[in-house]
């Protein structure tokens, strides 16, 4: 042992084991102390509601009446509930239109509005402010101007010489399906066009100046450049819009109801009605719980393609 | 304040004390289409005895949730004045008090609306008593029909009329129409669609809403009727998707002929289009006779309530002359047919024909009410949807498995 160690340990020496141990855990206590109120937000308003969901997807819950425990009778009942598949097959094809949708629109008008120029605010602030208007507002004033009668859309339609009589856009299914997406891509595409643009604006300039020296065209630097080093933002709008449209109810429950003949009856509005409808809350939680998992399998499948193509496997 | 002044107040609130210990008072829920008249009553009883009311008006379309919400709770409300189709529901949920006993007691138990008390009953026993009515009938536009050269007076009295006056107002111009219905309204057809079935003979029920009768030949009638004016142009394009936003709009335009609707029009139009000149008569049969929904709330009392007393004398209140004639002032037909034609005296005459109409008026009787015909997506409204606005040829099929929608939810309930 150095002399200097048996005079008397020095201020920066390493404490004994046991005190070492002691303030680890001293440390560690404050740590759980300070992070203690975020835990419990989290458990309350996450964790807690996730368990009685899944606790009530184990009963006949009615909404009005006492609850009976079944088990796994509601997870039963549903493989056979072709109103549910029926709905969650129409919402995977709303998701495709609405994802396409949205991120081809929302990247040309992040293109569009990407670099200093004059006028540029003025059109970022005009693309972005359907955003800030709340679905259901949006919803109502589409079903407005949608209105056979009292709306715009269809008096347009015969001024442009598209129709000659009154068009009911509602009425049947393909021009109603596009008429709520199109809403839809209207109101969230300045959302997709912030996302994009964050990731344009920090492409280094250097790699398309580069790039247009060796003769690439525009179309290929943006293929070969832009594309794969905006991959990351590109991946956050792919799983806001697939998450946002698997779980589409409003503009669906407010323009069509559901109709025409409810071919536009989404998961949600499907769960909302089980239970809000037919009162089965019990039901209604088998179904949340089923579409959760749905959203899980599909956020892993997309955040593992993208981990993959970083690491250029 | 010194100290006198509040030795004096003191003494004043000590000595007013007990009398206002004695007061009692029982908490009420209301829907908010309701709240007028229920409002006033409130406030007529409340000004009067020294027992209150305590009324919370809820939004419609929440009341149902909402009192689920209080019930599992503990704090649901003594009582509530509850959409009479929702009463068979709430009674086979265990959450109403019987109250057969108070409801027979009452001297004019027997005047009291039938089709009210027919749906307030659950397994032989009153859960629900009439408190506010509401009835269907046609109205037509007076100053169309003269103009189309119609008698302006003279409303149409069968289906063979209905159709004939539609095409008459029809030919006054493009913008003008016959005939209005909701075309994608559960609630509205139930309301205005089916008293022409059960006018003509027919029902969309058997057994007591154990059996959906939807595809027989009456309902079939009717759809074929319906249709038929929608083929040849007589109703508007809109009405198709109409979930029920133009029920009472679209006749207020002045530009449709003739409208199924509900009493409360009269009120509405008489308030809001006083320019409006219009007539009111029943909903007719295939070859005449005439029909009604009865709808409106039926009064019921939460089980295990300790207010009864108090509630019993709210309701004799309610049911007493000026009770019926403050009901009828503001929007509810009276639910006692032997003081009807008193409490609606002074009032615009065309609300007899409704009064008249609810001792004809039935309520359908369901403990699935609103998966069956009230919801948007339910098998009632997607089916008429469709027949209505189809070909001739798809009326069987779409009444078939219609039908067949219905009887799987009523099976399902009953298991």
């Amino acid at each position: 042992m150095p002399a200097g160690r048996s005079r008397g340990l020095p201020a920066n020496s390493p404490p004994a084991p046991g005190a070492r141990v002691y303030r680890r855990k001293r440390r560690s206590w404050a740590g759980l102390i300070y992070v203690l109120p975020a835990v419990l937000l989290v458990l309350v308003f996450f964790v807690l509601p996730l368990c009685m969901t899944g606790w009530m997807s184990l009963h006949n819950w009615p909404l009005l009446g006492e609850s009976r425990w079944i088990g796994l009778g509601n997870y039963i009942a549903l493989w056979k509930d072709r109103g549910f598949w029926r709905a969650l097959s129409f919402t995977a094809y709303y998701t495709v239109a609405a994802t396409v949708g949205l991120l081809g629109v929302g990247m040309a008008l992040a293109l569009f509005v990407e670099r200093p120029r004059p006028g540029v605010g003025f059109y970022r602030t005009a693309f972005f402010l359907p955003v800030v208007v709340g679905f259901a507002s949006a919803s109502l004033l589409w079903a407005w101007l949608a209105n056979v009668d009292s709306g715009l859309f269809s008096p347009l339609m015969r001024m442009l010489g598209i129709t000659e009589s009154p068009y009911n856009l509602l009425a049947t299914f393909t021009p109603a399906f596009w008429l709520v997406t199109g809403m839809v891509i209207w109101k969230m595409s300045g959302f997709y066009m912030v996302i994009l643009m964050s990731g344009l604006q920090s492409v280094p300039t250097d790699f398309h100046e580069a790039a247009r020296i060796d003769g690439a065209t525009r179309t290929q630097r943006f293929l070969h450049i832009t594309l794969p080093l905006i991959r990351k933002p590109i991946a956050l709008a792919l799983i806001l819009s697939v998450t946002g449209s698997m779980l589409a109810f409003d503009q669906f429950y407010i323009i069509l109801a559901g109709g025409p003949q409810n071919q536009t009856m989404t998961a949600v509005y499907w769960i909302f009605n089980q239970s809000f409808v037919s009162f089965r809350l019990g039901y209604g939680a088998a179904l949340s719980v089923v579409l959760l998992a749905i959203l899980l399998v599909l956020s892993v499948i997309q955040l593992r393609l993208l981990r993959d193509r970083e690491d250029g496997r | 304040m010194n100290n006198r002044n509040l030795l004096a107040g003191m003494t004043v609130a000590v000595l007013i004390a007990p009398s206002a210990a004695y007061a009692d008072s029982f908490t009420m829920w209301a829907r908010a289409d309701d709240s007028t008249f229920m409002t006033k009553i409130v406030d007529a009883f409340n000004a009067g005895h020294a027992d209150k009311v305590e009324l919370q008006i809820v939004p419609t379309g929440e009341l149902v949730q909402k009192y689920a919400v209080a019930a599992a709770g503990g704090s649901a409300p003594d009582a509530l004045s509850l959409d009479l189709i929702y009463t068979p529901s709430f009674a086979a949920a265990g959450q109403l008090e019987d109250i057969t006993d108070l409801a027979k007691s009452l001297p004019y138990f027997d005047a009291l609306s039938k089709a009210h008390l027919s749906v307030g009953t659950y397994k032989d026993k009153i859960y629900g008593v009439p408190f506010s009515a509401d009835a269907s009938v046609l109205i037509w536009n007076k100053d169309l029909f003269a103009k189309a050269g119609l008698d302006p007076d003279k409303g149409p009295t069968n289906w063979a009329e209905i159709r004939a006056d539609a095409e008459k107002v029809k030919t006054l111009g493009s913008d003008i129409y016959g005939f209005y219905f909701s075309g994608n309204c559960g609630g509205c057809n139930i309301f205005t669609f089916t008293p022409l079935i059960w006018a003509s003979g027919g029902d969309i029920f058997a057994d007591n809403g154990a059996k959906s009768t939807l595809n027989s030949p009456a309902v079939k009638d009717a759809v074929a009727f319906y249709q038929g004016m929608v083929k040849d142009g007589l109703v508007p394009e809109g009405a198709k998707t109409d979930p029920g936003a133009n029920f009472f709009a679209a006749f207020a335009t002045g530009k449709i002929g003739i409208s199924p609707s509900g009493s409360f029009a009269i009120g509405a139009l008489n308030s809001q289009y006083p320019n409006l000149h219009y007539g009111v008569t029943f909903l007719p049969g295939k070859d005449g006779n005439k029909s009604s929904f009865a709808g409106g709330d039926n009064f019921v009392v939460t089980k295990g309530t300790k207010k009864i007393e108090l509630i019993k004398q709210f309701l004799d209140f309610a049911y007493s002359l000026p009770g019926q004639t403050l009901l009828a002032k503001n929007g509810s037909l009276p639910v006692r047919a032997d003081i009807a034609k008193e409490a609606l005296a002074g009032l615009d005459e065309r609300y007899l024909i409704p009064a008249e109409a609810m001792n004809v008026g039935r309520t359908p009787y369901s403990v699935v009410f609103n998966d069956l015909i009230n919801s948007p997506n339910g098998p009632w409204n997607t089916t008429l949807n469709n027949v209505f606005f189809s070909t001739p040829d798809a009326i069987d099929q779409g009444l078939a498995d219609g039908q067949d929608a219905m009887q799987t939810i009523i099976d399902q309930a009953a298991q």
